[in-house]
């Protein structure tokens, strides 16, 4: 119960932070905002002097700060995120769109990831110091050492431009969904690998792990009975903090391979000082990870009795 | 027609002989216990009676297992029997059971993946092994749950749910009190029964009498003395089984009657002392004087660890007080930890620990060898590193630089309960004498009884915490052994 208290703490202390920094950040970036909405509006070619006036006016972008963000957190309060000053849209809808397909491409990024990284992980942990064991710790660190973005260029130049198996890019059919998954997964994979690697030769040279055995059951009993379980903890629990990681990867990975999430929503917002916009989405990834975090939490005390205690 | 029978089993690491031929027979309701000290090759020879010596160990030499002949060379051979023909108790129960699986799903996977059982019929089992032991609220209980003792139970019926007739157990009291070694010797006794087979490997002699059966004295890899175990102890054959059923506290001759105790160098009154919520005691007054020993026993959990860390001043009683004699400087008030290891730093020599403290107090760097000396210990020692030096060695090593400091008072808890029995004997006179002749006042804390009833001039027994759920199950195994 008081988890869940100190969640919803959590939640709104991150409402409060992210809604002023980003009001703080978007106010003191150099240039000037109304020329940069106006030119998102009406293109680079369309702007002058009188319709950044015009913008300026309508958004009271002359105002006094501490006034202007005082209407902002109220207005948070309200939940009331205001219009795009782009596309003038009520924010809630845009990110609401846009929040469906990064989320799907996430979801199908960790389901990969876990399909790769803990199997690999527990194989190698269960014979520590064995061939898998140290080949699977040079590609992971290999992987984790390289940039998302290169991780997705290399794999659009071997798979699609070379191989011409899958799209460079693109949002509908199924295929689009494998190269951008892909490189989330390869980057999630690389450490939960070697969380359940090392989690797995922990538990294998803890006393009931011999028990186990001596009591009669097989190696492969053993691990299904005892070790999966056990595994499950750290590895979920790091989860929760590879959420950050994800997000960070969603906001490049869209941008690379033209995926209309919320993370290149977030990009186009921040060039074009869509301040609603880039608070929107800022938020939505915010509570996001809180949200994450206390799903993680129920899922850990269901499964290990010891942390309800 | 034996249970269990090895001939000639050694165990080589290269080409040094750790264990030399030892020959052994288990028969159905006779137990065996397997005697040592640390190091004598007691845990080598089960290890290799279950194929799970460590990688480059070898071992040679036949294992006869019902009809099975089996080469303990080949440790592979042996997988197949555990579970089904040995089960081996491990020595801390606590952390051989899934920590994360309740006890009755430990005891009922035995039933049905080693027996074959069908599921359904696996939990039935299961649930009744459990009410046998008096354990039948603790079928869902996590580990964490548990209190050792229930632990033991449930790690002994989980051990055994595969069907072995033959139980394996390594060191099964270590660290146990005296009631609760007695509880794990009886339930050992119980579960063989007529038909099964009981190998007992341990240090403890206390144990092995009370298993009784038959015994084998190992020291140093090799058979010292054989025999049923009370005609061994009655009339023991070599000059070190002497020693060791001498260096047994409950042989030690007696303290003589103490001197008329002088002021109190440290004393206590109303002393009360919670841990959590969880009072550990009341009202404790004690005066301890100059070379008086003052003796404090109980069971694990009662308190006796931090009744000394209130005397030293480190946690703060809940009531009461502590006086010290005035004009002591607070380093006169000393203590002797349970672990020496842990009490040194592991990557610096001894000798420089030492010569820290000789620095730190400005005294005579000739008082370490005088006390080297005074303690029986070889000056070379002190180049080497804790990780280097006996555990005997090492806690007169912690003695030495405790002596250091001038103390006038020594709380020393549990300082003898990792060694063995004869190394223990030797520490504790140490001890004693030290504390004697230079006129420390000493608090010896130790849960053995018989080791405080011969050592110390005045004795405070600490009794056991009230709880409900252990003293209730206690009651059940009494009756399920009549």
């Amino acid at each position: 119960m008081s988890a869940i208290v100190s969640r919803l703490v959590q939640a709104l202390m991150v409402a409060i932070l992210i809604g002023t920094a980003t009001f703080v950040m978007m106010r003191s970036l150099p240039g000037d905002a109304a020329w940069r909405i106006a030119a998102g509006r009406y293109g680079y070619d369309n702007v002058d002097a009188a319709a950044a006036d015009a913008v300026r006016a309508e958004l009271g972008l002359d105002g006094p700060a501490h006034m202007a963000l005082l209407q902002w957190l109220g207005d948070l309060v309200r939940l009331d995120f205001g219009n795009s000053l782009v596309t003038g849209q009520p924010v809630v809808d845009e990110i609401a769109h846009q929040l469906g397909a990064s989320a799907s491409l996430a979801l199908v990024a960790v389901l990969l990831s876990l399909v790769i990284g803990p199997p690999l992980g527990i194989l190698a942990g269960l014979r520590p110091g064995g061939r898998l064991d140290r080949a699977l710790l040079v590609t992971s660190t290999g992987i984790k050492a390289v940039p998302q973005f290169l991780v997705a260029l290399v794999l659009i130049v071997i798979l699609a431009v070379q191989l011409r198996w899958l799209p460079a890019a693109g949002h509908g059919a199924a295929r689009h969904f494998i190269l951008p998954s892909l490189t989330l997964a390869l980057g999630l994979a690389a450490v939960n690998a070697r969380i359940a690697r090392d989690a797995m030769a922990r538990i294998a040279d803890m006393p009931f792990w011999r028990f186990a055995q001596w009591k009669g059951l097989s190696e492969r009993q053993t691990l299904l009975r005892h070790g999966l379980r056990n595994v499950s903890v750290p590895l979920i629990t790091y989860l929760g903090l590879q959420f950050v990681t994800l997000v960070e990867g969603v906001i490049i990975v869209e941008s690379v391979f033209g995926w209309p999430g919320i993370g290149h929503a977030l990009v186009h917002a921040i060039f074009s000082r869509d301040v609603p916009m880039v608070q929107g989405t800022a938020l939505v990834l915010g509570l996001g990870f809180v949200l994450v975090n206390a799903a993680i939490d129920l899922a850990i005390r269901h499964l290990d009795p010891r942390t309800a205690a | 027609m034996s249970l269990l029978q090895a001939d000639d089993i050694t165990v080589r690491d290269g080409t040094t002989t750790l264990l030399a031929p030892v020959s052994l027979r288990l028969d159905p309701g006779e137990p065996l216990v397997v005697l040592g000290e640390t190091g004598s090759g007691k845990s080598l020879l089960a290890q290799a009676l279950m194929g799970t010596l460590p990688l480059g160990l070898e071992a040679k030499g036949q294992v006869t297992i019902g009809a099975q002949v089996l080469n303990s060379g080949a440790p592979d051979q042996f997988r197949g029997l555990w579970g089904r023909e040995i089960s081996v108790l491990p020595q801390e129960p606590w952390l051989s059971l899934d920590p994360l699986m309740r006890a009755q799903a430990q005891i009922a996977e035995g039933h049905c993946l080693v027996r074959g059982l069908p599921p359904r019929e696996a939990r039935i089992r299961a649930a009744s092994d459990l009410s046998e032991l008096g354990l039948a609220d603790a079928a869902a209980r996590y580990p964490h749950e548990l209190s050792g003792g229930m632990a033991q139970r449930v790690a002994i019926a989980a051990a055994r749910a595969g069907g072995a007739r033959i139980v394996i157990a390594d060191e099964p009291t270590k660290g146990l009190d005296a009631a609760r070694r007695d509880e794990v010797a009886n339930l050992l006794l119980n579960e063989m029964g007529q038909s099964g087979g009981l190998l007992i490997i341990t240090h403890d002699l206390a144990l092995a009498e009370r298993i009784g059966g038959q015994l084998i004295v190992l020291r140093a890899g090799e058979v010292v003395e054989r025999g049923a175990t009370r005609a061994v102890f009655a009339a023991p054959g070599q000059s070190y089984t002497r020693d060791l059923l001498a260096a047994n506290p409950e042989n030690w001759t007696g303290k003589a009657a103490a001197a008329p105790a002088g002021t109190a160098v440290i004393s206590s009154r109303n002393l009360s002392l919670a841990r959590g919520r969880r009072t550990l005691f009341r009202d404790v007054s004690l005066d301890i004087a100059a070379g008086q020993v003052f003796g404090v026993t109980g069971p694990s959990g009662c308190g006796k660890s931090s009744l000394g860390d209130t005397l030293l001043g480190v946690i703060p009683p809940l009531q009461g007080q502590v006086q010290r004699q005035p004009g002591l400087h607070p380093f006169a008030f000393q203590k002797l930890y349970q672990d020496p290891v842990a009490a040194f730093p592991p990557r610096r020599t001894i000798g420089e620990t030492l010569m820290d403290v000789v620095k730190m107090t400005r005294s005579d760097p000739r008082d370490v060898d005088r006390l080297l000396d005074g303690l029986g210990l070889q000056p070379d020692l002190l180049a080497r590193r804790p990780g280097a030096v006996s555990g005997g060695e090492l806690q007169r090593l912690s003695l030495l630089r405790v002596l250091l400091r001038r103390p006038a008072f020594i709380f020393a808890d549990e300082p003898t309960s990792r060694l063995d029995p004869i190394t223990q004997a030797r520490v504790i006179k140490l001890l004693t004498n030290a504390t004697e002749s230079d006129g420390i006042a000493l608090m010896l804390v130790s849960h053995d009884q018989a080791l405080i009833r011969n050592t110390a001039d005045a004795v405070l027994p600490l009794t056991p915490p009230c709880d409900p759920a252990r003293a209730a199950a206690k009651k059940r195994v009494a009756i399920a052994l009549q």
